[in-house]
């Protein structure tokens, strides 16, 4: 299934972005920090969004806005119609990098959780809760705690989590960058079979540019602090993405043109870093 | 192969070596009761223990050694209600924690046995003060393990149940409370010795008819059969007290990792 | 995220209501004992009060049980110190002995050893001598407890190393275990220092004939309110100050 992004109509846009700017601390203060800078994008409905940049662009900055945890300095964000003002759990839901699992409570009993919080009647809950865990293979580990899986067993079951609020959108704040490489690559290509069959609106923060490149749709490359958006890159290849599409040479000419963009903007960041004072 | 003499295997464990430890510091106190210490001031353990019975016989004893266990329990519990809702109250709202933190913290740090008079006139020679000097000791472990315990709790666990729609009663619930447990036991561990400590300082101090009036009453006759065979008794429940509270604490005091 | 500005006014908030407390507080006691006829036999006047105890800084009439006190506690203390910090060392060169011992001595300190005070009166009377074995006694686990643990856990790597760099006995003890296992002593010799200052009191307020402690029993006994009270403040100060003092030296000690 290829999204049409060049026909965006008000109607299958579900995310609208417009001129988002946020800064941390006051103006002249020792801490002050200009995150983002005047960022738009509208996010189609059913596509999978990645924000790739150098770090401190912003990128994490954004999502938080765009999930209502934050409140940006200027701009809005519309989704489903409404202005975004704080978290919309019917309507969004978060995938965090780790350890957002309540490690007091089973896989199962977190899962539960969420429908608690977002107000599901109990009758549905076990019934969410088990396709949940079903779609991301957890099926056998349901009464296990966080403590006893493994990294990846463990986002999986934070993944079930957002999955069984059945949102519209999932925000993924570098889901899988606590973990090893190998672990990712099975994870990307897992999450790639499950959102072929599923209709959410992802938008997905990585530093990696060859997870931004098998998952995504469009890619949105940020520059450097206070970031904004410098290009978006299409990549035009249907879902489920094979393992084969990585060894391609449309893989490898889109990786290229995102290293090209990423790493002047990289460079620019260690350059400022290491000129900053330390705190 | 030289043969290991079977009790030099046996004390490579460690818990027998223990046994062996406390058997040899038992023999020590035996040899110095019996032939170099005046009777009047120690009495050897195997005299001790056969007078036990004694002991008990002594009127006035057990009631004595069923109230002193009285106040511990009724001190350890108000501890921990009382501990457990100032703790709330200052721990849960950063504004309070952070005005009154420092006068609690500051209050934990004089020492209480100066005021250990004090309580006595208000309080009265009764287990009442036993009690209460036994609650001011042992409150204070649970308002700072609560405090801590919500403290540092991960903020990415807020933020998900904020943004899952977590109301402000269900975050307490699930997120706050949960967390909040294994500190709360340890918290219990250590008001017990603060518990301990208390009541047991005011009995020795002034005591019409709880142990403190038989320590009294043996070190001043001079008895240290008796005076030894009671103090063991106390240890024994001091032990068994602690022991209890720390078994509570390994067992639903951990969140189940691995 | 807190604006930086807000962060700042609300450390000032939350002093100013710990001042509000602290003088409504000295408010109520003032009122309680002068307009709502509190008995000064239960609440002494805090005028009152504060007049004895300048009176008994500018006398020095404290000084004689100040002395009784500090004396018994430097005898408690170094006694502890010394034969813990022995006993210690000579545990911790085993591993075999430490986890004989450790736990053994972690499991006695568990006790309220303030238990055997009517013994150690038994044994040693009335005087000074019961407060500084008590005092000893209790000082001395925390900083054998502690001096196990320093000597005891210093990372392998190091001593690995130093022995792969040739170092003597002398020398890994000079410049490998020493200054690993002090920070760990020092906080073992305050935890000591504090437990031994407790005890003493506390003795001395149960069975003695001397020293602060007892001083402020003996007016509780007379029902001399005011004075009772001064010495209690007198006592706090004191105890915070020696406690102050050894947490600066306890710094010193443990820089590098």
């Amino acid at each position: 299934m290829t999204i049409r992004v060049d026909r965006m109509t008000s109607s299958n846009v579900a995310i609208r972005i417009r001129g988002i700017s946020h800064q941390f601390g006051e103006e002249g203060d020792a801490r002050h920090v200009r995150a983002l800078r005047d960022t738009s994008l509208d996010v189609a409905r059913g596509e999978l969004l990645c924000l790739i940049g150098p770090s401190g662009c912003g990128k994490s900055t954004l999502l938080n806005v765009i999930g209502g945890l934050m409140t940006p300095t200027a701009g809005a964000v519309e989704v489903a119609g409404k202005r975004v003002a704080g978290p919309m759990p019917r309507d969004i839901a978060f995938v965090f990098q780790e350890n957002a699992l309540f490690p007091w409570n089973t896989v199962f009993e977190n899962v539960n959780l969420g429908m608690v919080f977002q107000g599901v009647p109990r009758a549905e809950r076990e019934a969410r809760a088990q396709r949940a865990l079903e779609a991301v293979g957890l099926k056998d580990f349901a009464q296990h705690y966080p403590g006893q899986l493994s990294g990846g067993m463990r986002q999986r079951a934070a993944l079930a989590r957002a999955l069984s609020l059945e949102t519209g959108i999932l925000l993924m704040d570098e889901p899988f960058g606590a973990l090893d490489e190998q672990t990712r690559m099975i994870l990307g290509e897992d999450l790639s079979v499950l959102l072929a069959r599923a209709d959410k609106t992802i938008v997905f923060v990585t530093h990696s540019l060859g997870e931004a490149t098998f998952l995504a749709d469009r890619v949105a490359v940020f520059s450097a602090r206070p970031g904004t958006i410098k290009k978006i890159i299409k990549v035009d290849e249907p879902h489920p993405r094979k393992p084969d599409f990585v060894t391609s040479a449309k893989f490898t000419a889109i990786r290229n043109e995102l290293y090209a963009l990423l790493h002047d903007e990289i460079r620019k960041t260690v350059a400022e870093t290491s000129a900053e004072p330390p705190p | 192969m030289t043969a290991v003499r079977p009790w030099r295997r046996a004390l490579r464990r460690p818990w027998v070596a223990r046994i062996a430890v406390i058997v040899l510091l038992l023999s020590v106190w035996e040899i110095a009761a019996r032939w170099w210490v005046d009777p009047i001031f120690l009495s050897p353990p195997s005299r001790v223990f056969a007078s036990l019975p004694a002991v008990f016989d002594t009127r006035g004893v057990p009631a004595a050694l069923r109230i002193t266990f009285w106040e511990l329990a009724v001190a350890f519990a108000l501890s921990v209600v009382i501990g457990l809702a100032i703790g709330l109250a200052v721990g849960l709202k950063p504004f309070a924690r952070r005005s009154f933190m420092p006068i609690i913290l500051l209050l934990y740090g004089t020492p209480q046995v100066t005021i250990l008079p004090l309580f006595i006139l208000y309080f009265g020679i009764g287990p009442a003060s036993k009690i209460a000097f036994g609650v001011s000791h042992g409150f204070f472990p649970i308002v700072m393990t609560i405090v801590a315990g919500v403290q540092n709790i991960k903020p990415i666990l807020l933020t998900s149940a904020r943004a899952m729609g977590a109301s402000r009663w269900q975050t307490l619930r699930y997120v706050v409370f949960p967390h909040m447990i294994p500190s709360f036991f340890a918290g219990m561990r250590l008001a017990m010795t603060g518990v301990l400590l208390g009541v047991l300082l005011a009995e020795l101090y002034v005591s019409t008819a709880g142990i403190g009036y038989f320590t009294t009453l043996f070190t001043q006759n001079f008895d240290p059969t008796r005076l030894l065979g009671l103090i063991s008794v106390l240890a024994a429940m001091a032990i068994a007290l602690n022991e209890i509270v720390r078994r509570a604490e390994v067992h639903f005091g951990r969140w189940h990792t691995e | 995220m807190t604006p930086p500005g807000n962060e700042r006014e609300g450390r000032l908030a939350s002093r100013a209501v710990q001042a509000t407390f602290l003088i409504a507080l000295i408010a109520l006691w003032y009122l309680a004992t002068t307009r709502w006829r509190v008995s000064p036999l239960l609440l002494p006047n805090p005028v009152v009060v504060a007049r004895d105890f300048w009176h008994i800084l500018k006398t020095g009439e404290f000084i004689g049980d100040l002395r009784v006190t500090l004396t018994e506690l430097a005898a408690a203390f170094a006694i502890a110190a010394s034969s813990g910090v022995v006993v210690g060392y000579v545990i911790s060169r085993s591993q075999y002995r430490m986890r004989v011992l450790e736990p053994l001595f972690a499991g006695i300190y568990s006790v309220p050893i303030i238990l055997f005070l009517p013994l150690y009166v038994l044994f040693f009377g009335l005087g000074p001598a019961s407060k500084i074995a008590l005092g000893a006694t209790i000082g001395f686990f925390p900083i054998a407890l502690n001096t196990i643990a320093g000597f005891g856990y210093v990372d392998k790597m190091l001593v690995v190393a130093a022995r792969s760099m040739g170092a003597s006995d002398v020398q890994l003890f000079r410049y490998v275990l020493l200054p690993a296992a002090l920070p760990i002593i020092v906080t073992g010799m305050r935890m000591g220092f504090t437990v031994a200052l407790l005890s003493i009191i506390g003795s001395e307020t149960i069975a003695s004939l001397a020293g602060l402690g007892h001083r402020i029993v003996h007016l509780a006994e007379g029902m001399e309110m005011a004075p009772m009270f001064a010495y209690i403040a007198f006592v706090v100060a004191i105890a915070a100050i020696l406690n102050a003092l050894v947490s600066v030296l306890e710094a010193r000690g443990k820089r590098p």
